[in-house]
């Protein structure tokens, strides 16, 4: 035993010898590296568990339609073109899709409309993740493959809205060739399918199909499965901490003499690097271990570009993000049952003071839920709501409250029922400081004018539930924008309540607005709804949307044609290669 | 002494089945179950055709349920709140509830699939234990070697004792977190010293680049993670192991070694470690249920995939079958540790035989 000191010595200088051999190694052609916070956890195409997920699925697989980040807008992708719009009669839409000549699977063979029926039916599959796919797609009641050219189909949709022909396309299509080689679905419809008891047991067809579909799905550590048309295919998935993809060897789109921007793949090999801590990912970058750093925090972004090192090595770049910072009121409580009150207390939120304070001024303030570079839906007739505490005194005098002592709380006798007192329950998510600054804002200048607000931290998975269960008064959350679409259903309307309508607000009037708003065709009708809609939400109140987030990205000089957008991730990595040369650019 | 051994490994396995059990049930009554998370994010503006009403989301809802198995009862019976009155009365279920379906998998060695990747929970947990165990049995390895070392000399009271035994209660009061950040910021960052690699450890594989060079790599990488574990743990070990030391050599039966013409090493080591280490032995196997359980803190500073992060993954993503399975490993380790601390004792004090 007294020789196990000198034995740990010589194993440590052993050690040491060994990382000198190690910094020895010979350099080789390194992929783009990319930070991710955490694991995409599913690469499942019906199921995709998070962003992560998603941006991993658009490199793997393709849909008729993808978000073209250089128009902003969709574009096609397996399709030749936009759909062609029939609307029938007041409440279906038809929409025939002509997908590309030359689009075809990794084996050559043609993808066509049958792949596209065949994921439209894995979607009411029994014993498959297609829930959330299926809710995403149910308005597509039926599929029409052209007999005569297989490459042509029509989809036919419940409803005329305008973002139908979008969303009609933003699935991800699957090879039927792999899934159902025998066919043996083609004589079943989609509509069959859906009106389908989900408690029956499923026949053979189906039985086969899931599990087909279940072994075809790639596992971390697994092997690699073919199941996408995407450009990228999947080299290893160590969990937790590493996604490798390289590109194919033959894709498709290699054949097309003039390759459109959504099917633009540059670097031969991605690596998507799963750093959790936000210090150690700006170290990996600084120490070149990554190449992207995508939505770095406020803090972080500043700190980086503070460094003289940092600014060498490093590009930064900021955009718009349409993901909005608000505050909720629960109108389901008989104190901030009516606007006036709701109104009253939107004063007490430092929006200017928070955007200083949780994103360095990074962001934009907003009157709505329309982003304010949205030129033609923002209503510039609204003002920003000023913090003025002293306003929210008076006008909650006029809405009948009343202190009991000057710095006293407020009371106020409702019409018919007890007398009503003015304290509030603040919910947050206990994980992010901007809500925590939030939350102790608002406290503090409720409290200068004497209304007592307590804190509810929460853990962020049960954040929802608990906001769906109306336990609280007043909450601060991100919500997730999208510039295409202006679906205000989930959110707000009565229907919702209980589901994604936090606040439990709804009117006759605001759920006939809302439905107008998703019904209208003309672009100029839209905006004069749109316009029309953030008057009356601030008028009301039920919702405060403080100010609208920026993206942060900050990535090596080594890389070149880097496109940044304001849409998730915030960047588009297929465009992006890594400089041949070594040294970095000034 | 077969029979009692016998028992105890009896008691243990109760032990872990009750810890298992307490926490698949309690998990399954929170208010936010494993079919919320699975679904769309409510209340977001991205999606055209979102589950927006209430009652399309509870269809959906019920529908995911139905696909895990989530529909059924959580165990055989169940409190129900009367309607009408404020009492309640117990239901009974039957078989048919999904405590029962676990145990009866589990009894036969499947431990489920992950509700989120439908990947099965051993595999995960494999993947994650081999991941963390070697790092932590090196670290472990050297910490005890440093730990005897200096708890050996600290014992024979030099003169840099007062100073040693500060610098180690002052380390002890630090949390790891400070610890490892210290030392990420310290000698991995450009701006002071860049000496080691923020991040990467266990990105290659031997068969990539052969077994050289990925001991190497693997080597270079570990030294943060592994001092970082280390320091925090050493302090404990060391101050443990030196008191003990202390009070034995003060006791008459090394007078007597002494008085033979043993030097104070020969004397330590023959006579006074096997006396000292009997508190040291409870605090060694308190570490074991780490090599299993991971440490969280150094996992998510180095981005190490081990087992702490696919727990709390777990937890706060709903995944029971993955959150129990962990219970149930790291409790059999934990359980299995106490064991080897009672026959460790027996070895080392015979009188307790």
């Amino acid at each position: 035993m007294k020789h196990l000191f000198p034995l740990g010595l010589r194993l440590a200088l052993m050690a040491l010898g060994l990382v000198a051999g190690c910094t020895s190694q010979p350099p080789k052609e390194l992929p783009v590296r990319v930070r991710w916070t955490r694991d995409p956890e599913s690469l499942d195409p019906l199921f995709l568990a998070n962003q992560y997920a998603i941006e991993a699925a658009n490199l793997l697989h393709l849909s008729l339609l993808q978000v073209d980040f250089s128009k902003n807008d969709f574009s096609p992708a397996l399709a030749e073109a936009l759909p062609t719009v029939t609307l029938l009669g007041d409440s279906l839409t038809r929409l025939t899709y002509q997908l590309r000549k030359a689009a075809a699977w990794d084996n050559g063979q043609p993808i066509t409309g049958h792949d596209v029926a065949l994921t439209l039916k894995l979607m009411y599959c029994p014993g498959l993740p297609n829930e959330s796919a299926r809710a995403q797609a149910g308005f597509i009641r039926s599929v029409q493959v052209d007999s005569l050219n297989p490459k042509r189909f029509t989809l036919t949709c419940q409803g005329q809205a305008v973002e139908h022909m979008q969303a009609s396309g933003d699935f991800f299509i699957l090879p039927e060739a792999v899934l159902d080689p025998q066919h043996e679905l083609r004589p079943t419809s989609l509509p069959e399918l859906q009106k389908r008891i989900p408690t029956t047991p499923p026949d053979s067809a189906l039985s086969r199909l899931a599990r087909r579909y279940l072994a075809a799905v790639p596992m971390p550590g697994g092997p690699a499965a073919a199941l996408g048309c995407g450009p990228y295919e999947l080299v290893s998935w160590q969990k937790n901490q590493a996604l490798r993809l390289r590109l194919k060897s033959r894709w498709w789109a290699d054949q097309l003499p003039l390759r459109p921007f959504v099917l633009q793949a540059r670097p031969q090999r991605l690596e998507f690097a799963i750093i959790p801590d936000d210090a150690t990912a700006a170290l990996a970058l600084q120490h070149h271990d990554i190449d992207l750093y995508p939505q770095v925090s406020a803090a972080q972004f500043a700190q980086l570009r503070a460094s003289k090192a940092a600014r060498t090595q490093l590009a930064f770049y900021t955009a718009p993000s349409y993901d909005i910072v608000a505050a909720g009121f629960n109108t389901r409580r008989p104190a901030l049952a009516d606007g006036p009150t709701r109104r009253a207390l939107s004063y007490l939120f430092d929006a200017a003071g928070l955007l200083q304070a949780t994103q360095l001024g990074q962001g934009l303030r907003t009157v709505g839920l329309i982003h304010p570079n949205d030129q033609r839906n923002y209503n510039r007739g609204l003002k920003l709501l000023p913090f003025a505490p002293d306003t929210t005194a008076l006008l909650l005098r006029q809405a009948g409250w009343q202190q009991t002592t000057p710095k006293g709380p407020w009371q106020r006798q409702s019409k018919a029922g007890p007398r009503q007192n003015l304290a509030l329950r603040f919910r947050y998510r206990a994980d992010d400081a901007s809500f925590e600054t939030i939350a102790l804002q608002f406290r503090a200048a409720a409290a200068s004018i004497g209304i007592a607000v307590e804190l509810l931290p929460t853990e962020a998975s049960a954040l929802t539930p608990n906001l769906q269960a109306g336990d609280f008064d007043v909450y601060a959350r991100l919500i997730k924008g999208n510039p295409f679409l202006f679906n205000f259903m989930p959110a707000l309307h009565s229907s919702a309540r209980g589901a994604g309508n936090f606040t439990g607000y709804g009117t006759p009037a605001s759920d006939q607005l809302i439905e107008a708003i998703a019904a209208a065709r003309r672009p100029v009708q839209k905006a004069k709804l749109l316009r029309q809609f953030q008057a009356t939400l601030q008028a009301d109140a039920p919702l405060v949307p403080l100010f609208f987030m920026a993206t942060r990205l900050a990535a090596s000089r080594q890389l070149r044609g880097l496109h940044i957008s304001h849409l998730k991730p915030g960047y588009l990595i297929t465009t992006t290669e890594r400089k041949s040369t070594s040294s970095p650019t000034p | 002494m077969a029979k009692q051994w016998l028992w105890r490994l009896v008691q243990t396995a109760a032990g872990i089945w009750l810890l298992a059990s307490l926490v698949f049930v309690l998990s399954h009554l929170g208010p936010v179950q494993g079919a919320d998370v699975l679904l769309p994010t409510a209340g977001d503006l991205n999606t055209a055709a979102t589950p927006g009403s209430f009652a399309q989301r509870e269809a959906t809802r019920r529908a995911v349920q139905r696909r895990l198995g989530l529909d059924q009862p959580v165990f055989y019976v169940s409190w129900q709140s009367a309607t009408d009155t404020a009492g309640g009365y117990w239901r009974w279920h039957g078989l048919p509830n999904q405590y029962h379906s676990w145990l009866l998998r589990t009894v036969h060695g499947d431990w489920g699939t992950s509700l989120s990747s439908r990947e099965p929970v051993t595999t995960q947990l494999w993947q994650a234990v081999v991941y963390t165990f070697p790092l932590v049995v090196i670290t472990l390895l050297f910490t005890l070697l440093l730990a005897w070392q200096l708890a050996e000399q600290l014992a024979a009271r030099p003169w840099w004792q007062p100073l040693m035994q500060t610098a180690l209660t002052g380390l002890q009061a630090l949390p790891l977190f400070a610890i490892a950040l210290a030392l990420l910021l310290l000698l991995a960052n450009p701006e002071v010293v860049a000496w080691f690699p923020p991040y990467g450890l266990g990105q290659t594989t031997p068969t990539d680049v052969g077994w050289g060079p990925w001991l190497s790599s693997y080597a270079y990488h570990a030294i943060l993670p592994a001092v970082s574990l280390m320091l925090s743990v050493l302090p404990a070990v060391t101050l443990q192991l030196a008191g003990a030391l202390r009070n034995e050599l003060a006791q008459p039966y090394t007078a007597t070694a002494y008085a033979k013409g043993l030097s104070q090493p020969q004397v330590i080591r023959r006579h006074a470690l096997r006396n000292a280490l009997l508190p040291s032995l409870t605090q060694l196997t308190d570490l074991l249920p780490t090599l299993v359980a991971g440490t969280l803190v150094v996992e998510v500073v180095f981005a190490l995939p081990g087992m702490g992060r696919l727990l709390v993954q777990a937890a706060t993503t709903r995944d029971y079958p993955l959150l129990v399975g962990g219970v149930l490993l790291i409790g059999t380790a934990r359980l299995l540790a106490l064991l080897l601390a009672d026959a460790l004792y027996k070895w080392a004090d015979p009188r307790i035989r």
